[in-house]
Protein backbone atom coordinates (compact mmCIF):
# COMPACT_ATOMS: atom_id res chain seq x y z
CA UNK A 1 0.00 0.00 0.00
CA UNK A 2 1.67 3.39 -1.35
CA UNK A 3 1.20 5.89 1.42
CA UNK A 4 0.38 9.78 0.06
CA UNK A 5 3.39 11.02 1.36
CA UNK A 6 5.57 12.81 -0.96
CA UNK A 7 9.34 13.21 -1.14
CA UNK A 8 9.93 16.69 -0.99
CA UNK A 9 11.88 19.09 1.19
CA UNK A 10 10.01 22.39 1.02
CA UNK A 11 8.82 24.34 3.76
CA UNK A 12 5.46 22.58 4.63
CA UNK A 13 8.44 19.11 5.00
CA UNK A 14 10.16 20.57 7.44
CA UNK A 15 7.53 22.22 9.37
CA UNK A 16 7.40 19.37 12.68
CA UNK A 17 4.23 17.54 12.51
CA UNK A 18 2.69 18.96 15.48
CA UNK A 19 2.69 22.19 13.85
CA UNK A 20 0.81 21.43 11.04
CA UNK A 21 -1.69 19.62 12.80
CA UNK A 22 -2.26 22.22 15.07
CA UNK A 23 -2.11 25.28 12.47
CA UNK A 24 -4.32 22.43 10.34
CA UNK A 25 -7.21 22.71 13.13
CA UNK A 26 -6.73 25.87 14.32
CA UNK A 27 -7.22 26.86 10.42
CA UNK A 28 -10.53 25.42 10.35
CA UNK A 29 -12.12 26.42 13.30
CA UNK A 30 -10.97 29.98 11.52
CA UNK A 31 -12.57 28.99 8.44
CA UNK A 32 -15.82 28.14 10.25
CA UNK A 33 -16.17 31.17 11.76
CA UNK A 34 -16.08 33.59 9.22
CA UNK A 35 -18.86 34.04 6.73
CA UNK A 36 -17.02 36.28 4.76
CA UNK A 37 -16.52 35.69 0.88
CA UNK A 38 -13.79 37.84 0.32
CA UNK A 39 -11.28 36.51 3.74
CA UNK A 40 -13.05 32.51 2.39
CA UNK A 41 -11.68 32.81 -1.16
CA UNK A 42 -8.38 34.20 0.14
CA UNK A 43 -7.99 31.44 2.25
CA UNK A 44 -8.96 28.82 -0.36
CA UNK A 45 -5.93 30.84 -3.02
CA UNK A 46 -3.68 30.33 0.17
CA UNK A 47 -4.67 26.85 0.48
CA UNK A 48 -3.97 26.32 -3.21
CA UNK A 49 -0.71 28.20 -3.56
CA UNK A 50 0.81 26.17 0.18
CA UNK A 51 -0.60 22.53 -1.90
CA UNK A 52 1.17 23.81 -5.20
CA UNK A 53 4.68 24.30 -3.20
CA UNK A 54 4.29 20.05 -1.83
CA UNK A 55 6.53 18.96 -5.15
CA UNK A 56 3.54 16.83 -6.46
CA UNK A 57 2.79 17.32 -10.27
CA UNK A 58 0.34 19.30 -10.79
CA UNK A 59 -2.02 16.06 -12.60
CA UNK A 60 -1.55 13.97 -9.88
CA UNK A 61 -2.49 16.73 -7.31
CA UNK A 62 -5.56 17.33 -8.85
CA UNK A 63 -6.94 13.80 -9.16
CA UNK A 64 -5.80 12.87 -5.37
CA UNK A 65 -9.18 15.37 -4.57
CA UNK A 66 -10.90 14.47 -7.55
CA UNK A 67 -13.31 12.42 -5.54
CA UNK A 68 -13.57 14.71 -2.33
CA UNK A 69 -14.14 17.63 -4.77
CA UNK A 70 -17.05 15.97 -6.14
CA UNK A 71 -18.98 15.69 -3.20
CA UNK A 72 -17.88 18.94 -2.29
CA UNK A 73 -19.71 19.70 -5.90
CA UNK A 74 -22.69 17.88 -5.73
CA UNK A 75 -24.17 19.11 -1.98
CA UNK A 76 -23.15 22.65 -3.35
CA UNK A 77 -25.21 22.09 -6.46
CA UNK A 78 -27.82 20.85 -3.92
CA UNK A 79 -27.74 24.10 -2.37
CA UNK A 80 -27.61 26.09 -5.29
CA UNK A 81 -31.36 24.82 -5.67
CA UNK A 82 -32.92 26.55 -2.87
CA UNK A 83 -30.34 29.02 -1.51
CA UNK A 84 -29.26 32.26 -2.36
CA UNK A 85 -25.66 31.96 -4.47
CA UNK A 86 -23.85 33.88 -1.66
CA UNK A 87 -25.12 31.01 0.80
CA UNK A 88 -24.03 28.20 -1.38
CA UNK A 89 -20.56 29.74 -1.60
CA UNK A 90 -19.59 29.64 1.82
CA UNK A 91 -19.35 26.37 2.58
CA UNK A 92 -17.87 25.52 -0.99
CA UNK A 93 -14.81 28.19 -0.21
CA UNK A 94 -14.98 26.56 3.24
CA UNK A 95 -14.79 22.92 2.92
CA UNK A 96 -12.30 23.40 -0.44
CA UNK A 97 -9.77 25.42 1.25
CA UNK A 98 -9.87 23.28 4.24
CA UNK A 99 -9.38 20.25 1.53
CA UNK A 100 -6.23 21.86 0.48
CA UNK A 101 -4.51 22.43 3.26
CA UNK A 102 -5.27 18.99 4.88
CA UNK A 103 -4.52 17.54 1.47
CA UNK A 104 -1.12 19.76 1.98
CA UNK A 105 -0.74 17.99 5.64
CA UNK A 106 -0.85 14.58 4.76
CA UNK A 107 1.63 15.09 1.35
CA UNK A 108 4.25 16.51 3.28
CA UNK A 109 3.93 14.25 7.06
CA UNK A 110 5.03 10.70 6.73
CA UNK A 111 3.05 7.86 8.54
CA UNK A 112 6.11 7.16 10.76
CA UNK A 113 5.84 10.89 11.77
CA UNK A 114 2.33 10.56 12.42
CA UNK A 115 2.27 7.36 13.83
CA UNK A 116 4.54 8.91 16.63
CA UNK A 117 2.43 12.02 17.01
CA UNK A 118 -0.45 9.93 17.72
CA UNK A 119 1.23 7.94 20.25
CA UNK A 120 2.51 11.26 21.95
CA UNK A 121 -0.83 12.17 22.27
CA UNK A 122 -2.71 8.72 23.17
CA UNK A 123 0.71 9.00 25.92
CA UNK A 124 -1.85 11.00 28.77
CA UNK A 125 -4.07 8.55 28.44
CA UNK A 126 -2.75 5.38 29.89
CA UNK A 127 -3.28 7.05 33.27
CA UNK A 128 -6.89 5.90 32.34
CA UNK A 129 -5.34 2.38 32.32
CA UNK A 130 -7.74 1.86 29.26
CA UNK A 131 -5.11 2.79 26.75
CA UNK A 132 -1.57 1.38 25.51
CA UNK A 133 -0.02 3.98 23.25
CA UNK A 134 2.22 1.78 21.67
CA UNK A 135 -0.79 -0.34 21.22
CA UNK A 136 -1.76 2.30 18.70
CA UNK A 137 1.21 1.59 16.19
CA UNK A 138 1.46 -2.03 16.70
CA UNK A 139 -2.50 -2.39 15.28
CA UNK A 140 -1.86 0.15 12.43
CA UNK A 141 1.34 -2.36 11.78
CA UNK A 142 -1.16 -5.75 11.81
CA UNK A 143 -3.10 -3.77 9.79
CA UNK A 144 -0.79 -2.70 7.07
CA UNK A 145 0.70 -6.13 7.31
CA UNK A 146 -2.44 -8.43 6.69
CA UNK A 147 -4.39 -6.18 4.12
CA UNK A 148 -2.61 -8.63 1.15
CA UNK A 149 -2.53 -11.80 3.12
CA UNK A 150 -6.53 -11.15 3.43
CA UNK A 151 -7.23 -10.18 -0.38
CA UNK A 152 -5.44 -13.21 -1.72
CA UNK A 153 -7.18 -15.19 0.92
CA UNK A 154 -10.42 -13.58 -1.13
CA UNK A 155 -8.71 -14.94 -4.33
CA UNK A 156 -8.64 -18.11 -3.05
CA UNK A 157 -11.71 -18.38 -1.87
CA UNK A 158 -13.20 -17.03 -4.84
CA UNK A 159 -11.61 -19.75 -7.14
CA UNK A 160 -12.60 -22.61 -4.92
CA UNK A 161 -16.00 -21.40 -5.58
CA UNK A 162 -15.41 -21.29 -9.13
CA UNK A 163 -13.53 -24.78 -9.50
CA UNK A 164 -16.21 -26.52 -7.78
CA UNK A 165 -19.13 -24.69 -9.75
CA UNK A 166 -20.74 -22.53 -7.04
CA UNK A 167 -22.30 -19.33 -7.47
CA UNK A 168 -20.56 -16.53 -5.99
CA UNK A 169 -22.15 -14.93 -3.58
CA UNK A 170 -21.08 -12.36 -0.75
CA UNK A 171 -22.41 -14.37 2.15
CA UNK A 172 -20.58 -17.51 0.91
CA UNK A 173 -17.45 -15.94 0.17
CA UNK A 174 -16.97 -13.63 2.97
CA UNK A 175 -18.40 -16.17 5.83
CA UNK A 176 -15.30 -17.97 5.51
CA UNK A 177 -12.89 -14.82 4.57
CA UNK A 178 -13.96 -13.72 8.16
CA UNK A 179 -13.75 -17.18 10.21
CA UNK A 180 -10.43 -18.20 8.41
CA UNK A 181 -8.91 -14.43 8.95
CA UNK A 182 -9.74 -14.22 12.48
CA UNK A 183 -8.56 -17.72 13.29
CA UNK A 184 -5.67 -16.48 12.81
CA UNK A 185 -5.75 -13.92 15.64
CA UNK A 186 -5.14 -16.23 18.27
CA UNK A 187 -1.40 -17.61 16.78
CA UNK A 188 -0.85 -13.85 16.03
CA UNK A 189 -1.46 -13.03 19.78
CA UNK A 190 0.26 -15.43 21.17
CA UNK A 191 3.07 -14.97 18.71
CA UNK A 192 3.17 -11.34 20.14
CA UNK A 193 3.20 -12.41 23.52
CA UNK A 194 5.87 -14.88 23.11
CA UNK A 195 8.01 -12.40 22.15
CA UNK A 196 6.81 -9.78 24.75
CA UNK A 197 6.40 -7.11 21.85
CA UNK A 198 4.20 -5.85 24.08
CA UNK A 199 5.81 -4.21 27.34
CA UNK A 200 2.39 -4.22 29.32
CA UNK A 201 1.38 -8.09 28.62
CA UNK A 202 -2.29 -9.15 28.48
CA UNK B 1 -7.41 -4.53 26.21
CA UNK B 2 -5.84 -8.90 25.94
CA UNK B 3 -3.36 -9.10 22.86
CA UNK B 4 -6.01 -11.10 21.97
CA UNK B 5 -8.55 -8.75 21.54
CA UNK B 6 -5.70 -6.33 20.18
CA UNK B 7 -5.49 -8.48 16.86
CA UNK B 8 -8.98 -8.92 16.43
CA UNK B 9 -9.86 -5.68 15.78
CA UNK B 10 -6.51 -5.38 14.26
CA UNK B 11 -7.58 -8.20 11.81
CA UNK B 12 -10.97 -6.59 11.53
CA UNK B 13 -10.07 -3.64 10.32
CA UNK B 14 -7.83 -5.11 7.74
CA UNK B 15 -10.95 -7.22 6.39
CA UNK B 16 -12.54 -3.82 6.13
CA UNK B 17 -9.55 -2.15 4.42
CA UNK B 18 -9.09 -5.06 2.20
CA UNK B 19 -13.01 -4.52 1.15
CA UNK B 20 -12.30 -0.96 -0.72
CA UNK B 21 -9.71 -3.16 -2.43
CA UNK B 22 -12.16 -5.36 -3.89
CA UNK B 23 -13.94 -5.23 -7.06
CA UNK B 24 -17.42 -4.56 -6.02
CA UNK B 25 -19.58 -7.66 -5.27
CA UNK B 26 -23.05 -7.61 -7.51
CA UNK B 27 -26.06 -9.57 -6.19
CA UNK B 28 -27.44 -10.37 -8.83
CA UNK B 29 -31.09 -9.89 -8.41
CA UNK B 30 -30.66 -5.95 -8.28
CA UNK B 31 -28.25 -3.95 -10.56
CA UNK B 32 -26.86 -2.24 -6.84
CA UNK B 33 -23.02 -3.79 -6.58
CA UNK B 34 -22.18 -3.58 -2.87
CA UNK B 35 -19.84 -1.70 -1.91
CA UNK B 36 -18.21 -3.61 0.73
CA UNK B 37 -16.90 -1.01 3.41
CA UNK B 38 -20.34 0.36 5.15
CA UNK B 39 -21.01 -3.46 4.94
CA UNK B 40 -17.92 -3.80 7.24
CA UNK B 41 -18.87 -1.27 9.83
CA UNK B 42 -22.25 -3.22 9.99
CA UNK B 43 -19.96 -6.67 10.05
CA UNK B 44 -17.05 -4.97 12.77
CA UNK B 45 -20.83 -4.79 15.63
CA UNK B 46 -21.93 -8.16 14.29
CA UNK B 47 -18.89 -9.84 14.35
CA UNK B 48 -16.84 -8.57 17.16
CA UNK B 49 -19.43 -6.66 19.38
CA UNK B 50 -19.61 -2.52 20.45
CA UNK B 51 -16.28 -2.50 21.82
CA UNK B 52 -14.00 -4.14 19.59
CA UNK B 53 -15.96 -3.46 16.67
CA UNK B 54 -15.59 0.38 16.95
CA UNK B 55 -12.20 -0.43 17.18
CA UNK B 56 -11.85 -1.47 14.71
CA UNK B 57 -13.36 0.62 12.70
CA UNK B 58 -11.65 3.50 14.48
CA UNK B 59 -8.43 1.88 13.30
CA UNK B 60 -9.84 2.20 10.00
CA UNK B 61 -10.28 6.15 10.05
CA UNK B 62 -6.70 6.65 12.02
CA UNK B 63 -5.31 4.92 8.82
CA UNK B 64 -7.25 7.32 6.48
CA UNK B 65 -5.95 10.04 8.62
CA UNK B 66 -2.30 9.08 8.38
CA UNK B 67 -2.57 9.14 4.38
CA UNK B 68 -2.86 5.71 3.85
CA UNK B 69 -5.42 5.07 0.69
CA UNK B 70 -7.31 2.78 2.33
CA UNK B 71 -11.27 3.88 1.80
CA UNK B 72 -12.76 2.47 -1.59
CA UNK B 73 -11.62 4.00 -4.88
CA UNK B 74 -8.11 4.97 -3.05
CA UNK B 75 -9.26 7.67 -1.16
CA UNK B 76 -7.47 8.47 2.18
CA UNK B 77 -5.68 11.22 4.19
CA UNK B 78 -6.90 14.00 6.08
CA UNK B 79 -8.15 15.92 2.69
CA UNK B 80 -11.12 13.25 3.39
CA UNK B 81 -12.25 14.75 6.57
CA UNK B 82 -13.01 18.30 4.95
CA UNK B 83 -15.50 16.54 2.75
CA UNK B 84 -19.01 17.40 3.60
CA UNK B 85 -19.86 13.58 3.95
CA UNK B 86 -17.28 12.95 6.73
CA UNK B 87 -19.89 12.94 8.84
CA UNK B 88 -20.50 9.37 8.08
CA UNK B 89 -16.85 8.53 8.35
CA UNK B 90 -16.89 9.68 11.88
CA UNK B 91 -20.25 8.39 12.12
CA UNK B 92 -18.95 4.59 11.35
CA UNK B 93 -17.24 4.44 15.12
CA UNK B 94 -21.02 4.99 16.65
CA UNK B 95 -22.71 2.80 13.92
CA UNK B 96 -20.26 -0.31 14.96
CA UNK B 97 -20.64 0.50 18.33
CA UNK B 98 -24.51 0.02 18.22
CA UNK B 99 -24.91 -2.16 15.72
CA UNK B 100 -22.43 -4.64 18.36
CA UNK B 101 -24.31 -3.37 21.61
CA UNK B 102 -27.22 -4.95 20.03
CA UNK B 103 -25.92 -7.92 19.27
CA UNK B 104 -24.62 -8.02 22.50
CA UNK B 105 -28.25 -7.67 24.05
CA UNK B 106 -29.91 -9.76 21.01
CA UNK B 107 -28.45 -12.62 20.20
CA UNK B 108 -27.41 -15.57 22.18
CA UNK B 109 -26.67 -19.10 21.38
CA UNK B 110 -29.63 -20.90 22.76
CA UNK B 111 -31.90 -19.21 20.06
CA UNK B 112 -32.72 -20.35 16.74
CA UNK B 113 -30.93 -19.44 13.64
CA UNK B 114 -34.04 -17.46 12.11
CA UNK B 115 -34.29 -15.17 16.18
CA UNK B 116 -30.14 -14.97 15.64
CA UNK B 117 -30.49 -13.94 12.12
CA UNK B 118 -33.61 -11.31 13.07
CA UNK B 119 -31.93 -10.05 15.66
CA UNK B 120 -28.60 -9.13 13.97
CA UNK B 121 -30.18 -7.80 11.27
CA UNK B 122 -32.44 -5.22 14.05
CA UNK B 123 -28.78 -4.79 15.44
CA UNK B 124 -27.52 -3.56 12.15
CA UNK B 125 -30.41 -1.72 10.61
CA UNK B 126 -30.65 0.17 14.05
CA UNK B 127 -26.55 0.80 14.47
CA UNK B 128 -25.53 1.39 10.69
CA UNK B 129 -28.31 2.77 9.41
CA UNK B 130 -30.56 4.65 11.78
CA UNK B 131 -27.08 6.25 14.01
CA UNK B 132 -24.94 6.24 11.23
CA UNK B 133 -27.25 8.82 9.32
CA UNK B 134 -27.89 10.38 12.47
CA UNK B 135 -24.28 11.24 12.37
CA UNK B 136 -23.85 11.61 8.46
CA UNK B 137 -27.06 14.24 8.25
CA UNK B 138 -26.51 16.43 11.16
CA UNK B 139 -22.93 16.96 9.99
CA UNK B 140 -24.48 17.18 6.05
CA UNK B 141 -26.91 19.93 7.83
CA UNK B 142 -24.78 21.94 9.46
CA UNK B 143 -21.11 22.09 7.58
CA UNK B 144 -23.03 22.49 4.16
CA UNK B 145 -25.77 24.63 5.39
CA UNK B 146 -28.20 22.78 3.46
CA UNK B 147 -30.66 22.83 6.50
CA UNK B 148 -31.81 19.36 7.76
CA UNK B 149 -34.74 18.15 5.64
CA UNK B 150 -32.71 18.97 2.60
CA UNK B 151 -29.89 16.92 3.80
CA UNK B 152 -32.28 14.02 4.65
CA UNK B 153 -34.23 14.05 1.50
CA UNK B 154 -30.64 14.11 -0.45
CA UNK B 155 -29.35 10.93 2.02
CA UNK B 156 -32.41 9.26 1.65
CA UNK B 157 -30.76 7.56 -1.90
CA UNK B 158 -28.78 5.46 0.27
CA UNK B 159 -31.03 3.52 2.07
CA UNK B 160 -32.38 0.96 -0.22
CA UNK B 161 -28.94 0.10 -0.87
CA UNK B 162 -28.17 0.01 2.79
CA UNK B 163 -30.45 -2.01 4.62
CA UNK B 164 -29.56 -5.38 1.87
CA UNK B 165 -26.23 -4.55 3.21
CA UNK B 166 -28.32 -5.21 6.77
CA UNK B 167 -29.49 -8.05 5.29
CA UNK B 168 -25.78 -9.59 4.22
CA UNK B 169 -24.14 -8.70 8.00
CA UNK B 170 -27.05 -10.74 9.70
CA UNK B 171 -26.33 -13.36 7.45
CA UNK B 172 -22.71 -13.24 7.88
CA UNK B 173 -23.38 -12.67 11.64
CA UNK B 174 -24.91 -15.24 12.38
CA UNK B 175 -22.58 -17.35 9.78
CA UNK B 176 -19.71 -16.52 12.15
CA UNK B 177 -21.46 -16.98 14.82
CA UNK B 178 -21.65 -21.20 14.05
CA UNK B 179 -18.64 -21.40 12.88
CA UNK B 180 -16.47 -18.87 15.30
CA UNK B 181 -18.00 -17.41 17.98
CA UNK B 182 -17.01 -14.20 19.19
CA UNK B 183 -19.66 -12.57 20.76
CA UNK B 184 -20.62 -14.22 24.42
CA UNK B 185 -16.64 -12.88 24.96
CA UNK B 186 -18.31 -9.75 27.01
CA UNK B 187 -18.44 -12.03 30.15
Amino acid sequence: MQSLYVEGNSRMHRLSPRAKLLSLTAFAILLFISHNLLLLSGAVLVAAVLYGTVGLPIGEALLRLRPIFLTIAVVALFNLIFNPWQAALVPVLRLTALMLLAASVTATTTITEFIDEVTALARPLERTGRVQADDIGLALGLVLRFVPEIVNRYQAIREAHKARGLKVRPTSLLAPLIILTLKDADNVAAAIDARRIRRHGS
Amino acid sequence: MSTRDLVLTALFAAIIVALGLLPPISLGFIPVPITAQSLGVMMAGVVLGARRGAIAVLIVLLLVAIGLPVLSGGRGGLAIFASPTAGFLVGWIFGAFVTGYLSERLVNHGQSGLVQTVSFFLAAMIGGIVVLYAFGITYLATVAGLGFTKAFVGSMAFIPGDVIKAVVAALLGRAVMVGYPLLPARA
